[in-house]
């Protein structure tokens, strides 16, 4: 007997704290509930973020700016001085932008676990959590917050592809060039491409520079295509038309399509990418790059941060950059086609930005930290220094002190200055399972196992049926 | 007294409530669940979907013409193939060599054991740099062998066995301790007479050691055939996305590619009930081949 009372109070004991588990959660919120409704109506008419916070909140951010990107660092230290500030604390979970990135925000929106404040693309990928209605809206803060976002341009950032509201507060933009490494094309007596660069003279470089024992391109095909995919569409195409996904695979625009993944086929079949193109990583290639056996690399303004890291003895330490080493790297325009894009037409523009969740705008205690910290990140005097050689939208912008930049940034911005005009990346626009036969499919596309016009066919007719 | 306890199964039912509802919650549900999801069109993990497949078996009609999901299986049944030679008969030929030495034999456990205590995925890391191409440490033992070309060991025709290599390396500490203990478990009384009798090493091997072994052998075998199924981390971090050509996939990654990568997560889910299916029939088929013998 006296076993049998025991075991049902072990059990019994299990089972209460089972259910005080689940319990207490939901006492827990509606409690917090009740908090915020309160909270809620005593903040009304509080506008000012800056002296909401009265108790400090713990955040959870997630940006990009983690790993290799350049802002890595200027993000640390930007926490660090918004949380000496204001009392509040961070929980950042930035990660390197890639897909693996997107995905996992997407699934927290889906799974109710999203951050607080988030720095993300403004594109497609933001459609899901946009049409759950899990963000705010930069006007729906500006009518409890007005100065919220106003030192921006307005007109610069991006409208949502769901309802045409804007959400995202950007800071820096981005561009999509070609770099150099001046160690190889010396080697190869190839001389640094300018701006009026064309495919002909790229492919005779090419030539010159893989008779010396180089490859030429620095690319994975079978793993990161993605930006020879956007400039060999590109090069077919103008940048008026350069957004516009086609309606079929046959039509002038699809047909751009078609002729841009050939394109790449014939560089391929040339032997100017990487002889272990199709197994390589992407991490693989940009190491070719930057040891000096690769002469070219199509990659994003993020990737100048990651030349610098590459160039320093301590990756995490700028203290130990090698200047010469660094010297050896140029930023240049992509080769054109000789069609209605010029080579100093570039991809880029303001493709992110800070967004708040709906989560914290709803909890009293986060709501004006979640401000004040999008403010202090977007501020005139924070800007910049994301900024760098790449775009902002702040209505102000400061001069830029190219002293406290190094080389490559201020290569950078020298090239910025030629550009004739920045579009956005179409594969922003055509997300999902739409672009595995192109984007997974390269290396059957390359290797001639599928027709280019099958692989652009087929993803868009999956993009269609969407 | 002791016949008491176990006449009431009460408190055993009882206790044994928790750990039910732990598997009604975490594993039986979401195998239910994942059934239903292979039947929506769902672009989002952790979304329920925006409809109905239309029909709702597409994804199984899909999958009958998908070429990967056969070079998958194919690659899946090298695997386990790979898994019984390689880790169970290495493993086995370890554990008898081991078993005759006098000295030194903790040491060995131990160092054939090792491999299992790091993370898959810690180690598809390290072979990635083993095997890399450019600076990969056997890249570098070729080319100061006097080789002048480098080798790439993902390329399409050898990739297959750079990915298994690694794998079979992994597991057959974890058999040879298996196999250890089922020697030690023959009593040294048969060796004993067998020397008596005049018989040498080999023969007490091939006549004692081998056949009062089979059971453990045997296990060993539904160990690895159902472990090959489920074999993901190191492959994936080897070869992401079936690299090169999609000609790596197995069963597992090319489930996780389409639910991570491609957004198609129920065509994923339709994956993971085929891998489901896969793992009970094989795992029947294996029993019955390597059924345990009763002494």
């Amino acid at each position: 007997m006296k076993k049998k009372i025991l075991s049902l109070l072990l059990a019994g004991t299990m089972i209460v704290s089972l259910t005080a588990c689940g319990g207490g959660s939901s006492s827990d919120t509606e409690a917090a509930n009740e908090s915020a409704q309160e909270s809620v109506t005593a903040e009304d008419g509080a506008a000012d973020a800056g002296t909401d916070a009265a108790v400090p909140v713990e955040l959870t951010v997630t940006t990009t700016f983690a790993g290799e990107d350049g802002n890595a660092q200027n993000f640390k230290d930007a926490v660090a001085a918004w949380e000496a500030e204001t009392g509040n604390t961070v929980a950042d979970t930035s990660a390197t932008s890639d897909e693996t990135f997107k995905t996992r925000v997407v699934t927290d929106f889906e799974t109710g676990s999203e951050p607080d404040v988030l720095f993300f693309f403004n594109g497609a990928d933001a459609n899901s959590f946009i049409e759950a209605g899990k963000v705010v809206s930069i006007d729906e803060i500006r009518a409890e917050y007005p100065e919220y976002a106003a030192n921006m341009n307005d007109d610069l950032i991006a409208d949502s592809l769901v309802d045409g509201k804007k959400y995202a507060v950007p800071v820096n933009g981005y561009w999509e060039a070609m770099f150099v490494n001046m160690e190889v094309l010396d080697a190869a007596g190839v001389a640094l491409p300018g701006a009026d660069y064309t495919m002909d003279q790229f492919k005779a470089d090419c030539e010159k520079i893989k008779a010396a024992g180089y490859a030429p391109i620095a690319a994975a095909l079978g793993n990161i295509p993605h930006y020879w995919w956007e400039f060999a569409i590109f090069n077919n195409q103008s940048p008026a038309d350069h957004l516009e996904i086609p309606a079929s695979a046959s039509d002038a625009n699809g047909q751009a399509w078609v002729a841009g993944m050939n394109d790449i086929k014939e560089l391929y079949e040339l032997g100017y990418f990487p002889e272990n193109t199709l197994s390589a990583t992407d991490d693989e290639t940009f190491a070719m790059f930057t040891e000096g056996k690769a002469a070219f690399l199509i990659d994003g303004s993020w990737k100048v941060g990651g030349i610098v890291s590459a160039c320093q003895s301590d990756p995490e330490d700028p203290a130990t950059l090698d200047t010469e080493k660094l010297s050896h790297f140029e930023v240049t325009y992509v080769p054109s086609k000789g069609g209605e894009r010029k080579a100093t037409d570039l991809v880029g523009g303001l493709s992110m930005g800070y967004y708040i969740t709906k989560k914290a705008w709803d909890d009293p205690d986060k709501r004006a930290a979640a401000v004040s910290f999008v403010e202090y990140m977007t501020s005139d005097e924070l800007v910049p220094v994301f900024a760098q050689h790449t775009a902002s939208a702040l209505k102000a912008a400061p001069e830029v002190d190219e002293s406290q930049f190094n080389e490559l940034q201020v290569k950078a911005m020298n090239m910025m200055a030629g550009v004739t005009s920045l579009t956005g990346a179409v594969q922003d626009l055509f997300q999902g399972d739409c672009r595995v036969p192109t984007f997974d499919g390269m290396p059957e596309i390359v290797t001639g196992k599928v027709d280019a016009a099958d692989a652009v066919a087929e993803g868009l007719d999956i993009y269609n049926n969407q | 007294m002791s016949s008491n306890i176990y006449r009431d199964k009460k408190p055993v039912v009882v206790f044994l409530i928790p750990a039910f509802l732990f598997m009604v919650v975490y594993l039986y549900y979401p195998f239910f669940r994942n059934i239903i999801n292979s039947f929506r069109q769902i672009k989002q993990l952790g979304s329920s979907g925006t409809g109905w497949n239309s029909p709702w078996y597409t994804n199984y009609v899909e999958m009958l013409y998908d070429d990967i999901v056969w070079v998958s299986l194919k690659n899946t049944l090298i695997m386990m193939v790979v898994t019984i030679v390689g880790q169970v008969g290495i493993a086995v030929v370890l554990a008898l060599m081991v078993d005759n030495i006098g000295r030194g034999k903790q040491f060995y456990k131990t160092v054939f054991f090792f491999p299992i205590v790091i993370s898959a995925t810690a180690l598809g890391l390290l072979f990635n740099l083993i095997f890399l191409y450019d600076k990969g440490m056997i890249n570098q033992i070729l080319e100061s062998l006097g080789k002048t070309t480098l080798t790439d060991w993902k390329a399409e025709g050898i990739a297959l066995v750079t990915m298994m290599l690694p794998v079979m390396w992994q597991y057959v500490g974890f058999y040879f301790v298996i196999l250890v203990t089922g020697l030690n478990n023959i009593p040294d009384e048969l060796y004993e007479a067998a020397r008596i009798d005049g018989a040498g090493t080999w023969q007490k091997v091939r006549y004692i050691s081998v056949p009062l072994l089979h059971n453990v052998i045997c296990t060993c075998c539904v160990l690895a055939v159902t472990g090959a199924l489920k074999v993901f981390d190191l492959p994936w971090v080897m070869f992401p996305k079936g690299m090169p050509l999609k000609t790596t996939f197995l069963t597992g990654t090319y489930m996780y590619y389409h639910t991570t990568q491609t957004k198609n997560v129920d065509y994923g889910s339709a994956l993971a009930v085929l891998i489901v299916v896969l793992g009970i029939v094989l795992s029947k088929v294996v029993n019955w081949i390597f059924k345990e013998k009763d002494y």
